[in-house]
């Protein structure tokens, strides 16, 4: 990106600063351009109108059925995302960056446990999570510290909190498991990664370019067009890795039998295992999670329902597809292993207790 | 272009969001509780999605930085396409409800639920409350006895749900059934009251929404594993109903 003093300068005077004929020119561009993307959008909702009305589609069930669960975790992820966002680009572009770093303890394991309490007033779920993660790392955020946020903040989150007690009350001590496991896991997690000689190599390519493109840049700009290009640029990396993950998820529940992982409900190790494999397959959102799982409270042990709800929010398909976006595989491959190693941990360990 | 994928998919998906809320149609995917949060976010997508359309500046299509290796460029471009289809097909697609190779697939009153509450206030209900029973009392009911007499008096009356084949008898038995949404449509749980009815599978297709009205009886059929079912005095082909699945 090489723009700097022209652009400020047309920014400026569309604001009305400055008056000479370039921006008296561009003004019609604009209107041109809102009232196309405008007309688009409601062409678009007229076809959809039309053809749900009109066409039969004839497609076979199981296909149709692929759909209907993909657009579901889709239409269901689909707010979260605009809320990552959003948030992301609130922390980048609109709160100074004093004031975060400032909250923050000297001391490592201080700023992770802190770090790890951010989706308290940031509450995203894992997949807007991923935005605001790497909006951290641009804040000047190690790429440990952003794992423990990114591990975090879908657990520790004001909304997570009140749908699991909606859903589960005290019972079982699933809540208390959920949120200081998922403290826990962050943590370790974290300080597991901060052991790592070349932490930027922890990054996916495009991702580490993008950063160091952005340093000495980003100021050179006003807030309305940051935030704009933000919108552009997290979107465009997010919705197509998005719905890869939701496709895929989709199709999984189409193939693999729901009963596989019903029978082994009862089993201290297994039914972990199963809630496990399940959580990875549905991808559904941490905030929402605890509603999902209600229904299988009453055949699953509670080991297994609180390893469900804290390896869900961390690794599932859709995740691991969007968090592509910013971290290598093999990052991936860790991070995967040591979250699934310590979930089930902490499963067999409820499971005995309770 | 590519830097407007994102731009083109979360506008489109956020305008058909916003349509199939005012059509009534969000609740197939969807718990009826997520609508407001859904609709305000979508709203505020369609306008950022506006707005930087609005302000595109001429050098925005230029490439940013190094490009990628090609490796990844193909894998980007794909990843588009899959995007872009599936954007497309929620455009033209119409939306559905989960069919009955779901209902098979996740096994029917898996989940019932086996709350003793729900018995007792069924036992205690009076004939006007029994008529409005759905699929999930009655399956709940089920269960958890298989004692006759309690039926007795307590006849399923209009009973709404679409036709799923049972698997051990699929001649004689089918169950009359409906999903129970807890979260969004991936939690679908099939729930359904067996109706026995030898050929029914010439007048009835499964996956067709009837009412179902009947006293319930010792299952007649050898091969099915089910105690009790319904044996119905009228079978009426209905109308999917606006919200297909239960809350």
């Amino acid at each position: 990106m090489t723009q700097s003093q022209p652009d400020l300068e047309r920014v400026d005077s569309s604001e009305g600063h400055h008056d000479h004929e370039g921006t008296r020119r561009m003004r019609p561009v604009h209107v041109v351009w809102a009232a196309s993307a405008t007309a688009v959008l409601i062409g678009l909702v007229a076809v959809r109108a039309f053809t749900a009305e009109n066409l039969d589609a004839g497609i076979p069930n199981p296909v149709q059925d692929l759909l209907t669960l993909s657009t579901s975790v889709l239409v269901e992820s689909l707010p979260f995302i605009v809320l990552g966002i959003a948030l992301s680009i609130l922390v980048q572009v609109w709160i100074p960056e004093t004031w975060l770093l400032r909250i923050l303890p000297r001391n490592q394991w201080g700023r992770r446990a802190v770090i790890s309490l951010f989706g308290m007033f940031l509450p995203v779920c894992e997949c807007g999570n991923v935005p605001l993660a790497r909006g951290l790392v641009r804040r000047g955020f190690t790429i440990p510290e952003s794992m423990v946020f990114l591990v975090a903040a879908p657990i520790l989150n004001p909304i997570t909190i009140i749908t699991t007690h909606q859903a589960f009350g005290f019972d079982d001590g699933i809540l208390i498991a959920r949120l200081l496991g998922g403290f826990a896991i962050a943590n370790i997690l974290g300080w597991l990664f901060s052991k790592h000689p070349e932490p930027m190599s922890l990054l996916s390519g495009r991702f580490a370019e993008q950063c160091r493109l952005d340093d000495g840049h980003s100021h050179s700009r006003n807030r309305r067009e940051q935030t704009l290009d933000l919108f552009v640029r997290e979107s465009s990396i997010l919705m197509p890795a998005l719905v890869i993950g939701a496709l895929v998820a989709g199709s999984i529940q189409v193939i693999v039998p729901r009963e596989v992982l019903v029978a082994l409900g009862s089993d201290p190790l297994f039914s972990v295992l199963a809630m496990m494999a399940l959580a990875f397959i549905i991808s559904i959102c941490a905030n929402v999670d605890a509603f999902f799982i209600l229904p299988f409270a009453s055949t699953f042990l509670p080991g297994s329902i609180v390893a469900f709800l804290v390896f869900g929010p961390i690794v599932d398909i859709k995740m691991l597809a969007l968090m592509r976006t910013t971290y290598t595989t093999r990052t991936l491959v860790q991070l995967t292993t040591v979250v699934g190693l310590l979930s089930l941990t902490l499963g067999l360990v409820v499971n005995y207790l309770a | 272009m590519q830097r407007w994928r994102g731009v083109v998919i979360i506008g489109t998906m956020a305008a058909i969001t916003l349509w199939l809320a005012y059509s009534g149609q969000l609740v197939l995917y969807i718990h009826p509780r997520y609508i407001l949060f859904t609709v305000i976010m979508s709203v505020i997508a369609v306008v950022l999605s506006v707005l930087a359309v609005t302000t595109r500046r001429d050098h925005d299509d230029e490439r940013e930085g190094t490009p990628p290796r090609r490796r990844e460029r193909m894998l980007g471009l794909t990843a588009a396409a899959i995007a872009g289809l599936f954007t497309l097909g929620m455009v033209v697609i119409p939306p559905a409800t989960l069919s009955t190779a779901t209902a098979e697939q996740r096994e029917v009153n898996a989940t019932a639920s086996t709350n003793t509450a729900d018995l007792e206030q069924a036992s205690t209900a009076d004939a006007e409350a029994i008529a409005r029973f759905t699929v999930r009392e009655w399956s709940s009911v089920l269960r958890q006895t298989s004692d006759l007499a309690f039926f007795d008096d307590k006849p399923a009356t209009a009973l709404l749900g679409f036709v799923t084949p049972d698997s051990d008898d699929p001649d004689n038995l089918f169950y009359v059934s409906r999903f129970v949404v807890t979260c969004c449509a991936v939690d679908a749980q099939p729930l359904g009251v067996p109706v026995y009815l030898p050929g029914w599978q010439s007048t009835l297709e499964p996956g067709a929404w009837i009412e179902v009205s009947g006293p319930f009886v010792s299952n007649p059929s050898r091969s099915s594993t089910q105690a009790i079912v319904i044996e119905p005095d009228s079978v009426e082909a209905v109308e999917q109903p606006r919200e297909p699945y239960l809350f």
